[in-house]
């Protein structure tokens, strides 16, 4: 004969509404509320961490942006001071080469004048600002036009061109006026050197 | 669904059973809580308090009129208890006793509680509540009917003295349980066992007569002895000629009791005597059961 012990008799009053435990395995529902609320803290926690680093992460980004806008703006400054000292460099080159000295173009003008004409007048003006232009004005007194073609070509062969020339003659004198550009022949072999000129 | 079952789920109290659970064990009503047992006779209270650890805890043992005895000890019992409950063992004014043929429907040893009748027929007495345990190879069962009265009365005592009552149960009828359930192991009737059960619990006594494992007789007495166990050899002393040669003696008192052994040895002589007594047995039981 087999007796097993089972649970105690009892014999009280029942109280009503006494509800049965739950099922164990629904030990799982606040298991899982508890870890929940543990990642959410743990995540919040990490989220946190993270943002204030990239908060940090920002301000340093900004404090580099403006250190780097700083030393563009110095940088484009010096490039603009740079140009500015190259274009004034420039100018006084172009001023240089412009500006050639008068006195070989006045020489060979005056050794150009034959026995027989005389220069009754001649004048050369340079504008400050345009230094590469010499109005040319010039009172040849002689009958041809001979002398002023001579005049002309020994000009010439100092590599000065003439613009915008001007021509009268009265009895006895010619009145000749024109615009004397010089010409570097560096320029010009430069120029004739580039391709599709 | 309300914000206290809410809470009770999320604190899991949802997943234990509730205090006055009566299908539950004791120790899985009050995990890591402390409770208190207490025996009431008719002029005895006993109470033990039980710790959060599941271990026996302090006690008295106390003479007098159980109501004003109660008042008196309400106090250091709620000191040992977590929420004042309390599980009390009645020791007096029930009557164990041996029935034949009664109801074997499944569930009948649960449905007894509710509906008695249902199961004890015309042997039903009203004003009484019953607990039953039957014989698996007999028609024999063991039944126990306390005063319903008394029952009410103990709740109202518990109740006015500040606890709470989880669990009315009866100190020898529980013994007599752990009596059969300790020696009645083998399966089926291929060793059937002739056993002279003997259960003293604080005052009240019970012996019962197994034949090649039929319940033949059951004697219940409640406060025999108080100082002296003599009262108590006297009353058993009748069943040396009423047991079979060839039993054996099983006893089962609630607490260490050597005097009771040794007056049975003194009237069974020459029959082989088990005592399963324990220190605080009955109190072990049930805050284990």
């Amino acid at each position: 004969m087999q007796i097993f012990a089972k649970s105690v008799d009892d014999f009280k009053t029942d109280r009503k509404g006494i509800s049965p435990p739950l099922p164990i395995y629904l030990r799982i529902v606040p298991m899982v509320f508890y870890l929940t609320i543990a990642a959410s803290i743990l995540l919040n926690g990490l989220f946190f961490v993270r943002y204030s680093q990239a908060g940090k992460n920002r301000e340093m980004a900004m404090i580099r942006d403006k250190q780097v806008q700083a030393d563009l703006a110095g940088a484009r400054k010096e490039r603009k001071d740079l140009e500015n000292e190259t274009k004034r460099a420039s100018d006084i080159v172009a001023w240089l080469d412009a500006s050639r000295p008068l006195q070989p173009l006045v020489v060979e003008v005056a050794r150009s004048i034959d026995d027989d004409s005389s220069i009754v007048e001649l004048r050369l003006d340079r504008d400050a600002e345009n230094p590469a232009q010499i109005r040319f004005s010039m009172r040849l007194g002689s009958d041809t036009t001979r002398q002023l073609d001579v005049t002309l070509a020994k000009i010439a062969a100092l590599r000065f061109r003439t613009f915008s020339p001007q021509q009268t003659m009265e009895k006895g004198a010619i009145d000749y006026k024109a615009t004397l550009i010089w010409l570097d022949a560096a320029r010009e072999n430069a120029a004739l050197a580039a391709p599709g000129s | 669904m309300t914000t206290r079952d809410i809470l009770s789920v999320l604190n899991f109290s949802a997943f234990r059973p509730e205090p006055d659970d009566s299908t539950a064990a004791w120790k899985r009503r009050f995990p890591s809580k402390r409770s208190a047992l207490i025996s009431i006779g008719r002029a005895t209270l006993i109470w033990r308090g039980v710790q959060r650890n599941g271990r026996l805890g302090e006690g008295d043992f106390l003479r007098g009129e159980p109501k004003e005895l109660l008042g008196q000890a309400a106090l250091p019992i709620k000191d040992a208890v977590d929420a004042g409950w309390c599980a009390v063992s009645l020791n007096t004014r029930y009557v164990i006793s041996l029935e034949t043929n009664l109801s074997r429907r499944p569930g009948s040893e649960e449905i007894i509680k509710s509906n008695p009748r249902s199961v004890l027929g015309a042997r039903y007495e009203r004003g009484k509540r019953y607990a039953v345990t039957h014989s698996p190879e007999t028609n024999s069962s063991i039944l126990v009917a306390c005063d319903e009265e008394n029952i009410r009365k103990t709740e109202t005592m518990i109740k006015e003295a500040g606890l709470q009552l989880g669990r009315v149960f009866c100190g020898t009828y529980l013994l007599l349980r752990h009596a059969l359930a300790q020696t009645n192991t083998a399966k089926g009737g291929d060793k059937p066992t002739s056993i002279f059960y003997v259960i003293c619990c604080q005052g009240s006594v019970c012996a019962m007569v197994q034949d090649q494992d039929r319940w033949m007789e059951l004697r219940s007495r409640t406060d025999v002895y108080e100082d002296t166990v003599d009262p108590a050899l006297e009353l058993l002393a009748p069943f040396k000629l009423r047991i079979p040669e060839e039993s054996q003696i099983v006893l089962v008192c609630d607490n260490l009791l050597p005097e009771m052994a040794e007056g049975l040895e003194r009237i069974f002589t020459g029959r082989k005597i088990t005592d399963l007594s324990q220190a605080d047995l009955l109190w072990t039981l049930a805050a284990q059961n």
